[in-house]
């Protein structure tokens, strides 16, 4: 089974105050450290467990600047045979722009599959939709949400989505086909300083992304950036913790639910 | 005149509340609302629809995206194009929206939450929440659009007239992507649902190993200890303890939170709580703006001095 799996470097930014600037014209990224996606972290895991199992390779591409080297050598360390940085000075914004790219290079390097993983969705920009374009594109069968997969077989796969509520729907999906990976479908492995030193070690091959852009022209257009409306929000409890903690208790007793 | 197509979510034979956010955000455009949906037996409130198109078909077959194509196309050709194709923003829209944009050549916008209809932009976050993109069409139409459950269903606006029936008798059905049978949470004794004093954790409880000094907490609170997605994503807490839309909805006198940002799938889960209580060193973390009580500090902190004062 050969596995193309997608990876992005995405900036940290949960305990980040993120800052607009100019009148909205951009956000700015410029002081927040980087990480590899979480969901594709899961994808890259889920695609070297199956190679481990079947035989075969896992080549994780990146789509991004220089910098998304990183998230590759990552993936190598994780158990990724190859790693391909699709190297574009901006970022692509539109997803579906996004996924046309993605479609172009597949196609002209004739990068060989049975399936294509990507993340169910990037951490900054929460379109999910990479995937399911590129299928459409690809002609390939899709399926999102995938939170396991039961069955691996030379011409199709057995798979169970996430739906609401903790159910789950088990789908049977013929191969070749693109898959987006949710995150909990497995727990990654550690991967080492180490470990990723070694991984530098093999050679990443570098596209100009400029090659694939036919076809790829962006449809929607971010035209500001604006913060969410404030609500009325919490009463903030603040001063010395000890205080704090005795407030705190105050309205669990006041709520009824602590004695 | 124009019209937005609006594919229903009929899941386990109930037509999910979240439509109602499709059929509000067809009101605030002011387009003639036609909502596709498998037949059945199942009821809702036909008056918000101008049109239904009665596909026949199972709900399984429907809610698959190699089937929703050739139905979209089976819609528009006997009615020209819409204006937008509007899809809830869950599990099922999440997969078809990007899949019809794709086969059609359509511009996407996932998770709209707001819209400013004169300046004909949707409002789409980015960050968790902590940005929103305002977003503009700049090719040709329809625009495929995932719309956020709860943004919009308190505009959803009855129609003067009964809605027109039209009905769709065959469809082509893939072969490449077949569903086989629906998957239920195995059951546990302990019913996160049913507790009045929730203590939940989040990615901010940061290890493994603090999990057993949680339980220990809500044991003296006589709390239950629920999560929020990351953890149980780490497998820290078993699934059926999640609060979100892919857990469990639920509705406790207390819900204190510490450690978890607030991303919208969790705010769902929780967010009829009688009292919110968040903890959270972020001061900028969204559930700030849901909670009814707000502490900024680090959790671990808040839990030792807790445990001091309620020791003693």
């Amino acid at each position: 089974m050969n596995i193309v799996t997608f990876t992005k470097r995405v900036p940290v930014t949960q305990e980040e105050e993120l800052r607009i600037t100019g009148d909205g014209e951009a956000v700015d990224l410029s002081k927040l450290p980087y990480k590899v996606n979480d969901w594709d972290n899961y994808a890259v895991e889920e695609a070297v467990r199956i190679v481990e199992k079947t035989g075969g390779s896992v080549t994780a591409v990146a789509v991004g600047d220089a910098e998304s080297d990183e998230v590759l050598r990552r993936a190598i360390a994780m158990g990724a045979k190859d790693g391909f940085l699709v190297e574009m000075a901006q970022a692509v914004q539109d997803p579906f722009a996004r996924a046309a790219l993605i479609a172009n290079f597949i196609k002209n390097e004739k990068v060989p599959f049975d399936v294509i993983f990507t993340g169910v969705q990037s951490e900054d920009d929460q379109f999910g939709s990479v995937g399911g374009i590129l299928a459409a594109l690809l002609k390939l069968p899709y399926s999102s949400m995938v939170i396991g997969i039961d069955k691996v077989e030379p011409d199709h796969m057995v798979i169970r989505r996430e739906l609401e509520g903790g159910l789950q729907e088990r789908v049977r999906i013929s191969l070749p086909c693109v898959l987006s990976i949710q995150s909990g479908i497995n727990e990654p492995r550690y991967v080492s300083i180490m470990g990723i030193r070694k991984a530098s070690k093999v050679e990443r091959k570098v596209f100009q992304g400029n090659a694939y852009e036919e076809g790829a022209g962006a449809m929607i257009e971010a035209v500001k950036w604006v913060y969410p409306p404030r609500k009325e929000g919490a009463m903030m409890l603040s001063g010395e913790l000890e205080d704090v903690c005795k407030n705190l208790v105050g309205i669990l007793k006041e709520k009824g639910v602590y004695q | 005149m124009s019209y937005a197509l609006i594919v229903g979510e009929v899941r386990r034979g109930v037509f999910e509340e979240r439509n109602l956010d499709s059929f509000g955000l067809c009101s605030l455009l002011g387009k003639e609302a036609v909502i596709v949906i498998p037949d059945g037996p199942y009821s809702f409130n036909e008056r918000l629809a101008d049109t239904i198109v009665k596909v026949k078909t199972g709900e399984e077959m429907f809610l698959n995206p190699l089937n929703l194509v050739n139905i979209i196309e089976q819609v528009i050709n006997g009615r020209g194009k819409p204006d937008c194709i509007v899809f809830t923003h869950s599990s099922s829209g999440m997969e078809s929206a990007p899949y019809v944009a794709g086969t059609f050549g359509l511009p996407v916008v996932t998770d709209v939450s707001a819209i400013n209809k004169d300046e004909g932009v949707f409002y789409k976050s980015y960050y968790s929440d902590k940005i929103f993109g305002e977003f503009k069409c700049t090719g040709e139409g329809p625009w495929v659009l995932t719309v956020r459950s709860g943004s919009f269903k308190d505009a959803a606006a009855e129609k003067a007239d009964r809605p027109k029936t039209e009905h769709i008798e065959s469809i082509a059905v893939s072969d490449k992507r077949v569903f086989v049978e629906y998957v239920e949470e195995e059951k546990t004794e302990i019913d996160i649902t049913k507790a009045e004093f929730l203590l939940s954790v989040g990615r901010g409880v940061g290890n493994k190993d603090e999990i057993p000094t949680y339980e220990e907490l809500a044991g003296m609170l006589k709390a239950t200890l629920s999560g929020s997605r990351p953890v149980i994503d780490k497998m820290w807490l078993p699934k059926p303890r999640q609060v979100g839309t892919s857990g469990k909805t639920v509705k406790p006198k207390v819900y204190l939170a510490m450690g978890i940002s607030g991303a919208f799938q969790h705010i769902a889960g929780m967010k009829d709580s009688d009292c919110i209580i968040a903890v959270n060193k972020d001061a900028g973390a969204p559930i700030f703006q849901y909670a009814h009580f707000g502490i900024i500090a680090d959790m671990h902190k808040v839990r030792d001095k807790l445990k001091d004062m309620l020791k003693s």
